[in-house]
């Protein structure tokens, strides 16, 4: 018995002498400090390029003592998943991560594993950033996530198939826009792309976000969803499905609303920035004749145009004094206007860091163009009240287009969803 | 005697230790997380921060809200055509090619197909197959002079289009039934053959009463996967529209992707409370298909 004992301590400290041999090597190489980050910015996106020689840049600035390793999410749906379960699970999902920035994912601010960049932020650095989009991350005086992407959610218009009618400009007037939807029906071309299926109706949902800001002004989501303003909007929302869209708008999403757009079966579209430099996109006959612009203002606001803070950036909070250091330093580089700029200049997306970047392709530029005219901003439905309110308005919009609900009734439903 | 006393206690560490991988896995993956379900189901918690303890108060919401009690009707729809519709498809399909029909190998191998494919990639088949300017609409328009038809974007034909690409696809079942089938002897339908029975009388006389314990089975599968249907409805519709397709499994989700994390627990306690339900169900009305048991009694 004493040599079967004997034996299996023996064998019990083979097994572990190669981990104690690994944790004298981790602590003899603690100089350097490697920083996970969970980037959604990889494969075919069109960030991911500047990204990784960012990435590649700072660790060689900073060999020996602090490196980034860049772990691909390339799925965004269940990198949110990740972020989510990891946070709930008492873990942050990487020392480094970006979440979409609205009131859902402001809960996330309750959490200790995310570190408070308050105290972080010198007045150099703050000023890199745009204050509005600072202020809008700011949730109970934490500002635990850092404003880094932005977009604007203009409407896109297909020129050829509006000169083909006969239009030659964006219309000016609702008028205007009324009669060159009528125009392009009937010249058998669906004129906008509306969607009611996924989780936001997206598509739609930036429709009607144009159009319950231009009827109830910039701070029109402060307001109870059986306003007038969103009563009126439904009206419009439901008009556009139904008569001036394609016969499959209702349960549609959004690869087949822009599907239909990139296909010329509708005139008229509605995205974001990052929309603009898809390859399928400029290989269609008519992309030198895309413009952007707003809506022709339906109530009395006017030149207001559709925000959200795209991405921000979050990071673990760690009791390592060195490490936190670390993470700002890298966050500073990343952030810094130099460093944008080149994200910029390949990826066409627009940052809330001042820099002195400006597009020279046509598309992108037309962004920057369009946002510098607009004489405020204001938020879309999801950034301004959360995912759960837009799923309900998602649901209940293919309700709304079939006749099933009122326009009172479908304001009311969503209104239900909001925790006043 | 003391060699027997330490073998014996030899016996029983080997055996704990064979069994504590497992033990654990078990404990950590399903009774530990079982738990913690069924706990947070009771109180306020999003995910983040402290949870509140909140009594039943999410049960009385979830009862009361009507987008559950509709993906809970669904639900009931769903378990009731996959057990009388696809599995009795399955059975009849099954009961033919048992009697080796011409070409039945490759017959079987066809109906089998289908469960071998990803249910994305069926799903997004399916999209385009009902989409407005699709094949189905393209069909029933030159036959019929159908006008066209949303078939997944009006609440009315939502759910029976989702329903109907999945119950078609009958080949697990009939795999199942199928093996089951060819066990039963050949005497028997040979003593019904002199007897001068018809095939259909054999059929249901011998056949079905034969293949009653795996039917019972394949019946409480096909229910019991009704009740926590999700993928295919949350590929296609996403639950829309206006609810029309959304099930237990895509509320509870939705929950969970608005951080209503002790909602979202509520709504799985009550998903398995209902197949618990469904299960029960099924073996008080047909009874047990446990053949030692039927042997028994």
């Amino acid at each position: 018995m004493k040599n079967s004992r004997l034996i299996a301590v023996l064998l019990l400290l083979c097994l572990l002498s190669p981990l104690a041999a690994q944790g004298q090597a981790e602590s003899g190489q603690q100089k350097e400090i490697e920083l996970r980050w969970a980037s959604i910015w990889v494969g075919n996106d069109s960030k991911a390029p500047a990204v990784e020689a960012l990435v590649k840049e700072f660790n060689t600035k900073n060999a020996g003592k602090i490196k980034v390793v860049i772990e691909p999410q390339p799925d965004y749906n269940a990198y949110e998943q990740k972020v989510r379960t990891s946070l709930a699970a008492g873990q942050a999902p990487a020392d480094i991560f970006t979440i979409k920035f609205n009131p859902t994912t402001a809960t996330f601010y309750q959490s200790d594993l995310l570190m408070d960049f308050q105290g972080k932020l010198d007045d150099a650095w703050k000023s890199t950033f745009d204050a509005g989009s600072l202020e809008q991350s700011t949730v109970d005086g934490m500002l635990k996530s850092l404003p880094m992407e932005t977009a604007i959610l203009p409407i896109w218009y297909n020129m050829d198939a509006l000169k083909s009618v006969g239009v030659n400009t964006i219309p000016a007037t609702v008028q205007q826009m009324y009669d060159t939807f009528d125009k392009l029906k009937a010249a058998g071309i669906a004129p906008t792309s509306q969607m009611t299926g996924d989780t936001n109706a997206w598509t739609s949902m930036i429709w009607f976000s144009h159009f319950a800001v231009s009827l109830g002004g910039p701070n029109v989501w402060d307001k109870p969803f059986t306003d007038p303003a969103f009563v009126e909007a439904a009206k419009l929302i439901k008009k556009m499905i139904q008569e001036y869209s394609t016969a499959d708008a209702v349960g549609l999403g959004a690869g087949g609303s822009g599907g239909h757009f990139l296909a010329g079966r509708t005139a008229v579209f509605s995205n974001g920035p990052w929309y603009a430099g898809r390859a399928d996109l400029a290989a269609t006959p008519f992309f030198d004749s895309i413009k952007i612009g707003g809506l022709p203002a339906v109530g009395e606001y006017e030149d207001i145009m559709i925000s959200r803070l795209q991405a921000n950036i979050c990071a673990a909070s760690s009791k390592d004094a060195a490490k936190e250091q670390a993470i700002v330093s890298f966050l500073k580089f990343l952030t810094s206007p130099s460093s944008i700029a080149k994200i910029a200049e390949t990826s066409g997306a627009m940052f809330a860091i001042k820099t002195d970047y400006r597009p020279v392709n046509n598309l992108q530029k037309q962004f920057y163009d369009v946002n510098a005219a607009a004489s405020t901003t204001a938020f879309d439905l999801e950034a301004a009240l959360g995912s759960e309110v837009t799923l309900e308005f998602a649901q209940q919009l293919g309700a709304l287009a079939l006749d099933r609900i009122s326009a009172e009734e479908f304001c009311a439903l969503v209104d239900r969803k909001i925790e006043h | 005697m003391q060699a027997v006393g330490i073998r014996n206690r030899w016996i029983w560490s080997a055996r704990i230790l064979f069994l504590l991988p497992v033990a654990l896995l078990f404990f950590f993956f399903f009774i530990y997380p079982f738990f913690f379900t069924v706990f947070t189901s009771f109180t306020s918690w999003r995910g983040i921060g402290a949870m509140k303890f909140n009594g039943i108060k999410n049960y009385t919401k979830l009862i009361t809200d009507p987008t559950f009690q509709k993906a809970l009707r669904n639900n009931i729809v769903w378990a009731l055509s996959q057990g009388l519709i696809q599995v009795p498809l399955a059975c009849l399909v099954a009961m033919i090619l048992v009697r080796k029909p011409f070409g039945w190998r490759g017959l079987r191998t066809i109906y089998y197909l289908p469960n071998v494919i990803s249910t994305v990639a069926l799903a997004m088949v399916w999209v385009a197959i009902y989409n407005v300017d699709g094949p189905l609409n393209a069909i029933l328009s030159g036959l019929f002079g159908m006008e066209k038809h949303n078939w997944l974007g009006n609440p009315d034909t939502a759910l029976f289009a989702v329903i109907f690409q999945t119950v078609i696809y009958i080949g697990y079942f009939m795999i199942v039934l199928l093996a089951s089938a060819m066990n039963i002897p050949r005497s028997l339908y040979e003593a019904a053959e002199i007897d001068g029975a018809s095939t259909l009388v054999q059929e249901i006389n011998i056949t079905l009463p034969m293949l009653r314990g795996t039917l019972i089975t394949t019946m409480t599968l096909a229910m019991a996967y009704g009740m926590r249907h999700f993928e295919a409805t949350f590929l296609m519709t996403g639950g829309g529209p206006a609810y029309a397709t959304t099930t237990m499994g895509i509320d509870l989700y939705l929950k969970m992707d608005a951080l209503r994390y002790s909602e979202a627990s509520t709504s799985g306690v009550f998903l398995i409370i209902m197949g618990t339900l469904v299960i029960t169900l099924l073996r008080k009305l047909f009874g047990s298909s446990d053949p030692m048991s039927e042997m028994a009694q």
